[in-house]
């Protein structure tokens, strides 16, 4: 029996890393959509790594993930396990265990939260010393500290321009997902889309790869706020998209995706694919922006800090800083956005979010999307952004479990409410899109219904709005823009009354 | 504060769900409504948790699937809305967002699981979803957001959500009652110690083994831990809690002395070098307890008591078994707890446990005691390995 206190059990800390070693290596990380990544990737390069996204999540990683780590994960959890274990598996086999020690390192973020989302790490060294890989070092990033200086050895700084440039970087894109996803479905030429969206993710990347140096501190965020830089890259991209020849009297129901984190921003395996998914079964799919996370992120720091005005000295500065911080926030994204036209659909208010969710969710019940998922769902329906919500949750994951529980009361309250909780587990797929089906069907009823309703309305038909359409050739263009009226959700519909607005034709409401 | 509100409140019932982390602050609560003029008795807690509970007040009330200790709230609610001889005036439902732990300023946070603190939502959910249960018993559910591990912020937390429910309530007379909330369940705590700390003098005096139970506060709930700690208890095994366990400083210098000798802890409640993403309330207690058992040489065996889908017990089953392993301490773990004692396999086990701890409990005292220092503050005397039985 070993019980000195040296041999007692000690949790996992990294090796330090000195910047030689970390010029050796190169920086796994992963948990975005493929277009952040690859983006993310140029933000480390430009700041002197080199990085490079794990491939996205499998099956088989799933599996590797079960395997390795402690019983009960949410699937999540799994998946990324899974994830860079197999990856370093492959590695090992293929350059030896040392090699890949001092070839790799990983880089995630850390939470605060009480969920496993802040545990993470757990499974991962847990997988790691399972496998053997103990001296792989994985550093935790804190999704609070923009600024957390360098890791031990000094190697791997994670400093403002780096944190900015990452937060910068998933603005970019996800106001280009917002683009593509409002493109695709009525795109006239298959694959046109996805190819133009490729070309401006590499543009993207080139253009954070040679992002010039603009100080460690203040001076880096004042340049990223104010320059025009990234938002004439921008104006490329939707220049870009507008080779694309769009027909928008598809008439198509809007489905909004929420729920969990990961679930919610990936593509691939881990949610079933449920975005191409859902576009292949006819609808038009209203993703989950990053950029909504990050703001609500912000909002739960103003909560704490509006609970300590008068009881915390120095609170009401901090809560006036941090409520500045995120107008210049939102105000960032807005020009990101107008940037591609306004056509890619707007952040919601947080604070009209916390509002709407009030009676059924505590605000301050945090991990998960806590009152932002039934805020959201509350937001989506009444002001008719979308047909239906496809709510993403992994089995057995703790906060969203409990946003869903109250959802009980919303949908008692909103009978019309389409809600479509889709429990996730990583392998039951033909389980969960059959559901999903199920309330998709009705959203397709809505979107004609919808359709049919606007017709009568506006005097016109499908015949009809064709030629004038076609007579002003702009708005066969991916980049013009068909706003959101507030009477309709769908495309179609909205095309409609944009079309009888132009002509005066249109009723009054 | 008026002689007619001094009236209404003497007669104002108030029904606590006897759930999760109320197993924890119940004094907390007793403390604060009796500091507001309630009468003791008129503060009723709902009974322990059972299947009949469930049964017949809670059925057809869920909204979701989750761990039973959170599922089973439903139970409660039914029982003080339908189950109560004298009606009920106030559901009183704490959010509880944070915890006042013992390791605090030595951690991270100190979280509630984000189920746990948003129970009564979703259980309040259940009970509206077709009508408003609540309205139509003339019962104000009150639920407020509390974060126990902030005191300052206590008061207008409670003040808010119980003014217009208690006649004449002002938010000095609230920060009163908090006070006496804290005290109360302070001196509760520290008569719940030093019981520990006599079980502990025992075990050492008479060199007796003990078991420690890894568990949260509400698997002290015998229909969500099944009495299993009990059924240990009668064969002849005294019991400890880590939620109860002495904290008496000279006590946990004895036990963390090497640790702290050798610069790996800085201070005994340190966890930073067993579990560092210390956010979790009772997690990490959970992880301290598992320190102290691999240390203390009467804690010959740990028991691990955890529910079916707790997703914050699970990133934490191997910390904790390693911790308890590496220090030749028996451990067993009583995953995957639901609604249903498994009485036979709990017996098997059980008798299996016994048999561990009478066969190796006398070589591990021994083994363990070697690396400790020899004076032992649960001692009068100073301890040695070699000390005859």
């Amino acid at each position: 029996m070993n019980i000195s206190a040296k041999h007692h059990f000690r949790a996992y800390t990294p090796a330090p890393i000195t910047r030689e070693q970390i010029d050796r290596a190169e920086i796994l990380f992963g948990g975005l959509h493929w277009r952040a990544e690859r983006v993310v990737e140029a933000v480390f390069e430009n700041m002197g790594y080199r990085a490079r996204a794990l491939p996205a999540a499998t099956r088989d990683d799933l599996m590797t993930g079960r395997e390795l780590a402690d019983i009960g994960q949410c699937c999540p959890t799994s998946f990324t396990t899974g994830n860079l274990a197999n990856f370093l598996r492959a590695e090992a086999e293929r350059i030896g265990p040392a090699a890949v020690a001092d070839r790799y390192v990983y880089v995630t973020a850390g939470s605060c939260g009480a969920c496993r989302f802040g545990q993470y790490h757990q499974s991962y060294e847990l997988a790691l010393r399972n496998m053997g890989l103990e001296a792989f070092r994985l550093f935790l990033i804190d999704q609070k500290k923009p600024d957390q200086g360098a890791a031990e050895g000094g190697g791997l700084d994670i400093n403002m321009p780096l944190t900015i440039g990452a937060v910068w970087a998933i603005l970019c894109t996800d106001v280009l997902q917002g683009l593509e996803y409002r493109t695709r479905p009525y795109e006239v030429q298959a694959g046109q889309t996805d190819a133009v969206v490729g070309d401006c993710v590499e543009l993207l990347h080139e253009a954070f790869r040679k992002r010039p140096y603009r100080g460690k501190k203040w001076g880096t965020l004042a340049w990223h706020m104010s320059t025009g830089y990234f938002i004439n890259v921008l104006r490329e991209v939707f220049r870009r998209f507008d080779v694309i020849e769009v027909d928008r009297l598809r008439v198509k129901p809007i489905v909004k995706i929420t729920g969990e984190f990961y679930l919610q921003t990936v593509e691939g395996d881990p949610n079933y694919n449920i975005h191409r998914w859902l576009e292949s079964e006819g609808a038009e799919v209203y993703p989950a922006a990053i950029a909504v996370w990050l703001d609500y992120l912000i909002r739960c720091e103003v909560q704490k800090l509006e609970d300590k005005v008068g009881v915390e000295k120095g609170a009401r500065a901090k809560l006036a800083a941090l409520r500045g911080a995120q107008r210049l926030f939102r105000w960032s994204f807005d020009r990101m956005r107008a940037a591609l036209g306004d056509i890619p659909f707007e952040m919601p208010d947080q604070y009209e979010l916390r509002r709407l969710a009030a009676p059924y969710f505590h605000h301050r019940l945090s991990g998960g999307e806590g009152d932002m998922l039934v805020g959201k769902a509350l937001w989506t329906h009444k002001k008719k952004k979308a047909h239906m919500i496809c709510e993403l949750s992994p089995y057995a994951c703790m906060p969203n479990t409990m946003s869903i529980g109250a959802m009980a009361g919303v949908t008692g309250k909103y009978p019309d409410l389409l809600y479509a909780p889709i429990e996730i587990k990583g392998d039951a797929e033909v389980h969960a899109l059959s559901r999903c089906q199920m309330i998709l069907t009705e959203a397709k009823k809505r979107a004609i219904r919808e359709f049919v309703e606007v017709m009568e309305r506006t005097g016109l038909t499908p015949e009809e709005a064709k030629p004038l359409i076609d007579a002003h050739p702009r708005m066969n263009r991916a980049t013009y823009r068909i706003p959101q009226t507030g009477i309709a959700a769908g495309m179609a519909a909205n095309t409609l009354l944009q079309l009888a607005g132009a002509r005066g034709t249109r009723k009054a409401a | 504060m008026s002689e007619a509100d001094r009236a209404a409140r003497a007669k104002l019932r108030v029904g606590i769900p006897k759930a999760l982390n109320v197993w924890t602050t119940h004094q907390f609560w007793l403390g604060f409504f009796q500091s507001l003029g309630l009468s003791p008795r008129n503060v009723v807690f709902s009974s322990d948790t059972s299947d009949e509970q469930m049964r017949e007040f809670g059925s057809g009330r869920g909204t979701v699937d989750c761990c039973y200790p959170v599922k089973c709230v439903s139970g409660h609610y039914g029982e003080l809305i339908f189950g109560q001889k004298r009606k009920i005036d106030i559901l009183f439902s704490p959010m509880i967002y944070s915890l006042a732990s013992f390791l605090d300023g030595h951690a991270m946070d100190s979280l509630a699981c984000p189920r746990v603190m948003a129970a009564p939502e979703n259980i309040k959910a259940g009970f509206l979803r077709e009508k408003d249960v609540f309205a139509e018993n003339r019962i104000a559910h009150v639920a407020p957001l509390v974060t126990l591990a902030e005191p300052k912020l206590v008061p207008r937390q409670l003040f808010d959500a119980l003014q217009g429910v208690v006649p004449g309530l002002g938010i000095e007379e609230t920060a009163r009652a908090v006070e006496e909330g804290y005290a109360t369940l302070a001196a509760f705590n520290e008569n719940l110690r030093a019981r520990s700390r006599e079980i502990l003098e025992w075990c050492a005096r008479e060199r007796r083994p003990c078991v420690m139970v890894l568990a949260r506060p509400y698997h002290m709930d015998p229909g969500i831990g099944h009495e299993i700690e009990a059924d240990l208890q009668a064969c002849g095994y005294p019991i400890l809690w880590l939620q109860y366990f002495p904290t008496d400083p000279e006590l946990l210098n004895w036990i963390f002395r090497a640790d702290l000798a050798e610069g790996l802890i800085k201070h005994p409640f340190d966890i930073d070098d067993v579990w560092p993403s210390s956010y979790s309330a009772n997690t990490n207690e959970i992880l301290w307890g598992a320190k102290v058992a691999a240390r203390v040489p009467w804690i010959t065996c740990a028991i691990r008591l955890a529910s079916y889908e707790c997703g914050m017990d699970q990133p934490s089953f191997t910390p904790v078994q390693q911790i308890v392993e590496r220090s030749g301490t028996l451990f067993f773990s009583f995953q995957e707890l639901d609604s249903t004692k498994a009485a036979g396999s709990v017996k098997i086990r059980v008798e299996t446990i016994s048999y561990y701890l009478e066969r190796n409990s006398p070589g591990i005292i021994e083994a363990k005691l070697r690396h400790m220092d020899p004076a032992c503050p649960l001692l009068r005397r100073p301890v040695s390995a070699d000390l005859p039985a």
